[in-house]
């Protein structure tokens, strides 16, 4: 769509672009928290945004307004060349500098009722006008003070500005301005000798120019005529800085009689005037071509927001490129995110305990009358040893077992913490999410959540013991010679049976049961433990006294002895999960696949629509 | 307001050597006190801000007597170049409005008569001008480059704007530092100026100002509001004068008499900057530069006050719980040692009684006990004392076994140190300060010695109380005569049925004396029967109490330090921190009440460090 059809689409609307605006600035919000939590500064200062939220999205589709805005820094007169352009005081114009907190409009008659100003200037909300004060009202917060032109006077379709400075002390006066700027089609620019070329001027500027916006150039407080003849040198300087191509020049000599009551004297100035006439300024805003203004000043925003330097390209190419970075952070946290846990060998009369249970029905007649005799037996015997000291009774020995299982998750607990802040040392994106929760918590609390965890877990739990049958039973169906095998090899073993009730001391594993898996990052930790179990188990196995030499049999047993360590080490993770990390893990995994968000891929295809499109 | 009223001379002479003793003393602390702790993050940041100012500092010592250098500095086109034009008294440096910024290199003027030689023009990139003007006669004045032409962010290489290559506020950063005084001019238009409130803000410290309003002609007079602005940024403003340098010029230049803005602020020249007063403005100067770093330090420190003490507090907590876990753990295993304690009452009860039946008979038993004890050596270090051994430092090598043979498992103390970890990260406290939650492997012998060495010291003292508390009980006399009378009654009844049954019944009577030696086996069975019935009773007084004595001396571990050892580096550290804290806030003080000694002149100072 060229120039042409720009022009059939009649009065400067731009409708037709409006699906494809609407579309990038509904999908630039989604991605804005995103962007937040990666880490990118707030685009709300990047011109792109400016242009996309405060020029195209707001007037892309709505009745066709001129926005002309009195810009300029602190004490430049621009309250006093309001007035004289709106032909009132609108706007109190007072000695003291940067007193204007807020911009000021003024309407042509009729228009309040037909145009949501609301939406028209994003970041504001309109105030109806009660006097000339209202612009200086500290008390109030982003307002934008409106008022109809009385005399009727003010074209159609043409909204006059005054703004707060660009170059105060006040902040918030710049932020205002520039979203008055960001909305305006023209800017009349209050430059003075002192303020034509001060760093924070020229940016305003440079950011209006560059959005395609008509400028006007006024220099007050001139010493006339003697600095006629600087104008054209300051107007140079300001021209290369700002890249502003003025469309006219107008002079207002120093005279302060005429400020003190409230009339400033604009002489235009054709030398400097490309056209070249001596138009005065109230009718230049009246007569200009509308249409074409407007079409420059949209089609300028379009071109800020395209900008693939310092526009939306850029912005999403830094989302995709933090999206890698942080892919690199949730190596970093895998690679130091985990920690060797020292279990203490689950007492293995616990698993066997299950694992008989399950057999017993499958058990023949003889063999469980030698298993009774040996567990009577058994049991006389152990009560002796605990008697003479020797041996520790059920209750103690479960005690001793849960001490010793507790220092070792509390261990491994410091231990984490320990790693997780140097993986947060290592990378400062970690830091950022994980550090902060690391540093500022109160770890006696986590240890608490550990030992609550710890206490409240059975040492056979439901969930366990459905796991050993469910294991069981899917491997009985698989294997049913090899179940045979193991009740056979029982019945062999039966005699052997003393010396194994005295060798089930040690923890077997081997691998991870499926029931052990977890959501989100944190599976990985749950690997590693049952990595680790399986590191030291492996000493420990092949004590084969039971007659498991059928080879088959033992990742099963294995696998139940796993199951059990998992189970366990699984409350240390759910310590870290709920109470030390929160969902930074997670928050980690979310970031590092934030370059697969589709959003992105859309913004892109609208872009390259649009670029095509204020290309052809 | 008019700036004609100069407050008079004021007597500064005879305060100067009390003065500037304390005021050394002061320096000194301070150059102490920020490199007293090298470790710790924040004290570097101090150290690091210290290293801006100490030349400064030194320098105002060491150069008390010469001039004072003035800087003009203000917004481009706020007339700081027409200013010196007319305090010079001719046309020293390029002014007027025919481009922005007018001034690119700095314009030092002087008196012929001044030494310049110690100021580093080069470096300032400016050019020495002579005036014979008696308003620079005393002073040197620099028509400093503005601060607000350059961009805020450079430009890219490519850039073809001509402000790319605008460094000037890099150049005035450059020269500031050789000022001493700043004159800060300032229009209408400019007194609300961002960029260049926040230049003069980093250059206000410790430099006494003078402000001007110029184009007095044509401006309205902003002086008030000004005066309110300054206030705000922290700024004490006794005085703000409002000239216009181009009518002095040209007054100067047809002979005419100066107006009164322009002969106010020549005047104050006069009067605070030269002779004696630029002593006391450098003074003043470095006071207030000594404050307004302090009130930055501690600004910067204040965040870590709360976690610092918070610290402390979780020091002691920890300390609380691990003696806690210490204590029951050492009472168990006392407790649990029972007849062991019997045993060591015992052998030292029997050790007094020398002499006596009952005594021999409990030796004998005794030595036939400890066979059975070499048998059985007693566990652990409480075990080993309750025998009688002595402590064994060396035990601790073989590292956590020997704490944990005391009850205190190795997980609560990494426990301990680990919630410890967090807390001092919160006060920046890291390693190299802190070790990490699990013991250092090549520090962790000394540390298990040090707890082994102190715990088994403190218990072997404790235990020797006990045991000496009821070795008085019984040890004394007269509990041995008793249990001897007991024991020997019998001895006494058996001898005399013997000798009854001898003389009497087989002399006298005649009966067959073989009775009489089964008689004597039996009787041997009673007396052994009997004296361990007398050894139980010893033993049960010996046992009497004995729980409610080592609750009371378990009790006393909290006061005897024993887990300290383990916590040593984090308590090390948070006392450094509450040390290092303590010093800024009396060097502080120090510093606010000199300053606030020093005299309020004519000239603007910046009191307060902006939020």
């Amino acid at each position: 769509m060229g120039d042409e059809s720009m022009e059939r689409d009649s009065g400067g609307s731009f409708a037709a672009w409006a699906g494809r605006i609407a579309e990038l600035a509904t999908q630039v919000e989604r991605l804005l928290p995103l962007a937040r939590e990666l880490g990118l500064p707030e685009p709300a200062d990047a011109d792109w945004h400016g242009a996309l939220f405060g020029k195209l999205r707001p007037q892309v589709d709505r009745e066709p307004l001129l926005v002309a805005a009195v810009c300029g820094g602190t004490n430049t007169g621009k309250s006093l060349i309001t007035n004289t352009l709106v032909g009132t005081e609108i706007s109190d114009s007072v000695p003291e500098a940067a007193r204007t907190v807020h911009p000021v409009a003024s309407l042509p008659r009729g228009l309040a009722g037909r145009v949501d100003l609301a939406a028209v200037f994003p970041g504001f909300e309109p105030a109806a006008w009660t006097s000339e004060r209202d612009p200086l009202d500290t008390s109030r917060g982003d307002i934008l003070v409106w008022r109809e032109d009385a005399t009727g006077i003010q074209p159609a379709r043409l909204v006059i500005l005054d703004t707060p400075d660009i170059d105060g002390t006040l902040r918030e006066n710049w932020r205002r301005a520039e979203l008055v700027r960001n909305a305006a089609d023209v800017i009349l620019a209050v430059l003075t000798q002192q303020k034509y070329n001060d760093a924070a001027v020229r940016e305003f500027f440079a950011a209006a120019a560059a959005a395609g916006k008509t400028v006007i150039v006024i220099f007050n407080m001139l010493d006339w005529p003697r600095q006629r003849e600087r104008l054209a040198g300051w107007l140079a300087t300001f021209a290369a800085e700002t890249g502003v191509a003025a469309t006219a020049v107008y002079a207002a000599p120093h005279d302060a009689d005429a400020a003190a009551a409230g009339r400033i004297l604009l002489v235009p100035v054709p030398e400097l005037t490309p056209d070249g006439t001596a138009l005065p300024l109230e009718e230049r805003l009246s007569r200009g071509d509308f249409d074409m203004i407007k079409r420059r000043a949209m089609t300028g925003a379009l071109r800020v927001v395209l900008d693939p330097r310092s526009g939306l390209p850029a912005w999403t190419a830094a989302i995709g490129g933090r999206a890698a970075e942080w892919k690199a952070s949730l190596r970093v946290l895998e690679e130091k995110g985990s920690v060797q846990v020292e279990l203490p060998p689950a007492p293995r009369e616990i698993v066997w305990q299950e694992i008989w249970d399950w057999l017993e029905p499958r058990r023949s007649a003889l063999d469980l009358t030698v298993s009774r005799v040996y567990r009577t037996a058994g049991a006389g015997l152990a009560w002796a040893a605990q008697r003479i000291g020797l041996a520790r009774s059920a209750e103690e020995k479960q005690e001793d077992f849960a001490a010793v299982e507790l220092a070792a998750l509390k261990q491994a607990l410091g231990d984490f913490i320990s790693r997780l802040e140097d993986a947060c040392r290592r990378d400062e994106r970690l830091e950022r999410l994980l550090g902060s929760r690391l540093a500022t918590a109160d770890r006696a609390r986590w240890y608490a959540d550990l030992e609550r965890r710890h206490a409240a877990l059975p040492l056979v739990s439901d969930a366990y013991r459905s796991f050993v049958r469910g294991e069981l039973d899917r491997f009985a169906s698989e294997n049913p010679t090899l179940v045979r095998a193991i009740v056979n090899s029982l019945n062999v073993g039966a005699v052997a049976r003393p010396v194994v009730s005295l060798a089930l001391l040690g923890a077997g594993a081997a691998a991870v049961p499926a029931a052990a898996g977890t959501a989100g990052g944190l599976s990985v930790l749950v690997h590693h433990i049952g990595d680790y179990a399986l590191w030291a188990a492996a000493p420990l196995m092949g004590e084969g006294a039971i007659g498991l030499a059928v080879a088959g049999v033992r990742p099963l047993i294995e696998r139940l002895f796993a199951g059990w360590s998992v189970e366990r080490g699984r409350i240390l993770i759910d310590t870290l999960h709920d109470v030390v990390l929160g969902d930074g893990v997670e928050e980690v995994v979310r970031l590092a696949a934030a370059a697969e968000r589709p959003e992105l891929e859309r913004v892109r295809q609208l872009l390259d629509a649009c670029s095509r499109e204020i290309d052809a | 307001m008019n700036g004609a009223e100069r407050a008079t001379e004021r007597p500064d002479g005879d305060a100067a050597g009390p003065d500037f003793a304390s005021f050394d003393m002061l320096v000194d602390g301070m150059g102490r006190w920020v490199h007293s702790f090298a470790d710790w993050p924040p004290a570097r940041q101090v150290a690091a801000e210290w290293e801006a100012i100490a030349g400064r500092l030194d320098r105002t010592r060491r150069e008390l007597s010469r001039v004072l250098v003035v800087g003009v500095v203000g917004g481009t086109g706020t007339g700081k170049s027409t200013l010196v034009n007319a305090l010079a008294g001719a046309e020293v440096t390029t002014a007027g409005d025919v481009v922005r910024p007018t001034t690119i290199n700095p314009v030092v003027v002087a008196s012929a008569d001044v030494d310049l030689s110690w100021l580093p023009v080069a470096e300032m990139q400016a050019r020495v001008v002579r005036s014979g003007s008696p308003a620079v006669a005393n002073i040197i004045l620099v028509d400093c480059p503005d601060p607000d032409t350059q961009a805020d962010v450079t430009a890219d290489r490519d850039d073809p704007r001509p402000s790319a290559t605008n460094r000037n506020r890099d150049l005035l950063e450059k020269v500031l530092p050789a000022c001493d005084v700043l004159l800060l001019v300032s229009t209408a238009q400019k007194y609300r100026s961002w960029i260049v409130a926040r230049e003069i803000a980093a250059f206000a410290p410790g430099r006494p100002l003078l402000f001007v309003q110029t184009h007095a002609s044509r401006d309205p007079d902003i002086r008030a509001d000004w005066r309110q602005e300054l206030e705000r940024q922290g700024f004490a403003v006794p005085q703000i004068f409002r000239l216009d340098a181009v009518e002095a010029a040209a007054r100067a230049a047809t002979g005419l008499e100066p107006d009164p803005g322009f002969r106010d602020l020549v005047a104050a020249i006069d009067t605070e900057l030269v002779g004696r007063a630029a002593r006391r403005v450098r003074r003043t100067g470095a006071l207030d530069l000594a404050d307004w770093f302090m009130q930055q330090a501690r600004r910067l420190l204040e965040p870590y006050r709360e976690p610092g003490r918070g610290l402390v507090a979780g020091i002691a907590h920890e300390r609380t719980r691990l003696e806690g876990l210490l204590a029951k753990g050492v009472a168990e295993r006392l407790r649990a040692g029972r007849t062991a304690w019997q045993r060591l009452v015992a052998d030292e009860v029997i050790d007094r009684w020398q002499g006596g039946p009952f005594a021999t008979f409990l030796h004998v038993v005794s030595a036939v006990g400890s066979l059975w004890r070499r048998l059985r050596p007693g566990g652990g270090l409480v075990g080993r004392l309750l025998a009688g051994q002595p402590v064994d430092v060396a035990a601790g090598r073989g590292g956590w076994q020997a704490v944990e043979e005391l009850g205190l498992a190795a997980a609560e103390v990494e426990q301990s140190r680990s919630v410890l970890g967090g807390m001092a990260a919160q006060a920046a406290i890291r390693e190299p300060l802190v070790g990490r939650a699990r013991l250092d492997p090549g520090r962790l012998p000394q540390q298990v010695s040090a707890v082994v060495d102190r715990s088994g010291n403190w218990l072997a003292a404790g235990i020797e109380r006990l045991v000496a508390a009821r070795r008085t009980r019984l040890g004394g006399r007269f509990a041995h005569l008793f249990f001897e009378l007991l024991f020997s009654s019998l001895l006494v009844f058996v001898l005399v049925r013997a000798g009854w049954s001898f003389f009497y019944g087989h002399l006298w009577q005649g009966t067959s004396p073989g009775s009489s030696v089964g008689f004597l086996q039996e009787s041997l069975v009673w007396i052994v029967l009997w004296g361990l019935l007398l050894r139980w009773i010893v033993n049960v007084l010996i046992r009497v109490g004995l729980d409610r004595d080592i609750t009371a001396l378990v009790a006393e571990i909290p006061r005897a330090g024993l887990v300290d050892p383990l916590l040593a580096d984090f308590t090390d550290a948070a006392d450094d921190v509450q040390r290092y804290l303590a010093e800024a806030d009396t060097l502080g003080r120090d510093a606010s009440r000199l300053a606030a000694a020093t005299a309020d002149s004519g000239l603007g100072r910046l009191r307060r460090v902006e939020g």
